[in-house]
């Protein structure tokens, strides 16, 4: 476990060290996901609802797309066949992953609040859901990215296959409007997909919530890190030759 | 000797397409053991399979005891292997990456070596360098310097030397023969013959997923008689055939490879000389090898 966890924060650094050397996943990761927050803010009259909301946004690009890019591209230049022979296990190099995405959303998560303090006034008061949120986010997002890296046939098509996946969740996540300002279905819907709690969650830093609605936020989470890691299971390869 | 790697009746497919075919031998601790063998013969798969890559469809291995894929977390720090084909974090310096590398063994428990593992294999001059922008030998340089820094008890090398150029295979030799006499065991694979020839206590050579043969450099390579050459005499037609078989006729020379020692087979075709008064011109004996045997099994099987 020791092991593990030392071997996580190593490769973390690493896949840091690299995001710095390499432009387009640098601006995939930190200037896409800002413009499109600044769309958004354009369409409200609710900066502080738009901006408490954004981490979610923020981890579809941090976590989910950027580590399909990384773990198809790793895995079809057999760089993942090669850590899997040396010293780390596989739930090292899974955590360093998430280590490293998680580096780069808390960065952007404070960032944010900066921003929300100095464009809407507001400050968040409740760290506690925030933390939980983003941490299970992360998790949740990671693992889809290694699962989806594994119907992911080159670098190429990782722009490609997750798209789907991108377009369901910006539009249906709360992001501009309320969840009980949707219409019913697409509330119900919204409520189920893993970026809604980590919205809400992060929300409730800012305007409270009750315990019982984040213990449902929470358990969906939860939910979600079963189902994905379920789907890693099923999907995610480790060598492009055996298929 | 205790036996340090263990393979029973190995069997591996891919979907329907068996690989490696039940395959038997052992490795004995501080032993240099090279796997020898055509292309597609099965020795990547099996090296794989050892290196707890997956599970065998058929038959048992272990390594140091322990179950490759069921006890991987202990073994892990014990062995090392240098993949026929790997890549590396490009953007990464080698410097870069041979720290990352030896950090994981230090958080592994490892003691790893102690020198500089970019000078032992010579790229220092490439230390700052992107591992992207390294020519292929010097990549397999790295690859080498990756798997042996961390000292393992066991250590597969499949193909190593492969890409490299005359001075770099050299130097590598060294260090495997160093890290031998230091009392690692050594699995190696390698289509250089004089490489297995050089550095194996004992060999096997395998064709389509089966080992033909197998025992010591000496072993193996008395299977495969000496050969009689000399330049083909103008009464060539009067050849004797010896050892009941006739001379094998080409480019100007007659050659009878013979079972065994030369001396006998001389021994009849002085004597046939002598009677005719032919000169045996560029006579030449020439001991068995191990492409012979090689070519042999190789050809055999076909
Ligand atoms: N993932 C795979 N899927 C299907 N067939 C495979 C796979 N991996 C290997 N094979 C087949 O298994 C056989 C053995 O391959 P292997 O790589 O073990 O050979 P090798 O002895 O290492 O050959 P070489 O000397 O060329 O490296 C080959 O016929 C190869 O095509
Ligand atoms: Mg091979």
């Amino acid at each position: 476990m020791k092991t593990d966890a030392l071997h996580a924060v190593r490769l973390a650094r690493t896949d840091l060290k690299l995001l710095g050397r390499n432009y387009v996943a640098l601006f995939n990761v930190m200037v896409l996901p800002l413009l499109f927050g600044f769309l958004y803010l354009q369409m409200t009259e609710d900066p502080t609802f738009v901006l408490s909301g954004m981490p979610g946004i923020l981890l579809i690009f941090t976590a989910f797309l950027n580590l399909v890019n990384t773990f198809t591209a790793r895995r079809e230049e057999l760089v993942l066949k090669r850590l899997r022979g040396g010293q780390s296990s596989a739930a090292a190099i899974f955590g360093g992953a998430g280590l490293g995405a998680l580096a780069v959303f808390v960065f952007q998560v404070v960032l944010l609040i900066v921003l929300t303090n100095r464009y809407a006034g507001a400050l968040p008061t409740n760290p506690v859901p925030m933390i939980v949120g983003g941490l299970l986010g992360v998790a949740v997002f990671a693992l889809l990215a290694a699962a989806f890296s594994g119907i992911t046939p080159s670098a190429e098509m990782a722009q490609l296959t997750p798209m789907p996946v991108l377009i369901v969740l910006m539009f249906a996540a709360p992001l501009a409007w309320p969840l009980d300002q949707m219409p019913a279905a697409l509330e119900i819907v919204s409520r189920v997909l893993p970026v809604t709690p980590v919205m809400e969650l992060m929300r409730a830093g800012y305007y409270g919530a009750s315990l019982g609605e984040m213990s449902v936020y929470v358990a969906t989470l939860l939910g979600w890190v079963a189902v994905s890691a379920l789907l890693v299971k099923l999907f995610f390869r480790w060598d492009p030759r055996h298929n | 000797m205790t036996t340090a790697i263990d393979v029973t009746g190995l069997r591996q497919s891919y979907g329907d397409f068996e690989a490696v075919r039940g395959i038997t031998f052992d490795v004995r601790q501080g032993e240099l053991f090279a796997l020898l063998g055509t292309n597609g013969a099965g020795k990547t798969t099996t090296m794989e399979v050892l290196a707890g890559y997956s599970r065998p469809s058929g038959g048992s291995v272990r390594v140091l005891g322990l179950d490759p894929v069921k006890a991987r977390r202990q073994l892990r720090p014990r062995m090392s292997i240098m993949l026929q084909e790997a890549g590396f974090l490009g953007d990464l310096t080698v410097a870069e990456t041979v720290e990352l590398w030896r950090g994981m063994a230090k958080d592994a428990g490892r003691e790893p070596l102690t020198g500089n593992p970019i000078e032992l294999v010579e790229l220092t001059s490439k230390a700052k360098v992107k591992v992207k922008q390294l020519s292929g030998g010097q990549k397999r340089r790295l690859d080498l310097a990756l798997a042996i820094l961390s000292l393992p008890e066991v250590l597969f090398l499949d193909e190593p030397t492969t890409g490299m150029d005359p001075e770099a295979r050299q130097r590598t030799w060294e260090i495997v023969r160093s890290l031998r006499e230091a009392g690692t065991t050594i699995l190696l694979t390698t289509h250089y013959l004089e490489e297995a020839e050089r550095l194996a206590d004992r060999l096997a050579i395998m064709h389509e997923g089966v080992i033909r043969i197998a025992g010591t450099v000496d072993e193996v390579v008395a299977t495969s008689g000496d050969q009689l050459s000399f330049r083909l005499p103008e009464r060539h037609e009067l050849l004797p055939a010896i050892e009941d078989r006739p001379p094998s006729i080409a480019g100007g020379r007659a050659a009878y490879k013979v079972y065994g020692s030369a001396h006998g087979a001389m021994r009849e075709l002085l004597d046939w000389a002598d009677k005719y008064q032919v000169d045996l011109e560029r006579l030449e004996v020439r001991p068995g090898t191990l492409d012979d045997v090689f070519l042999r099994v190789a050809k055999e099987a076909k």
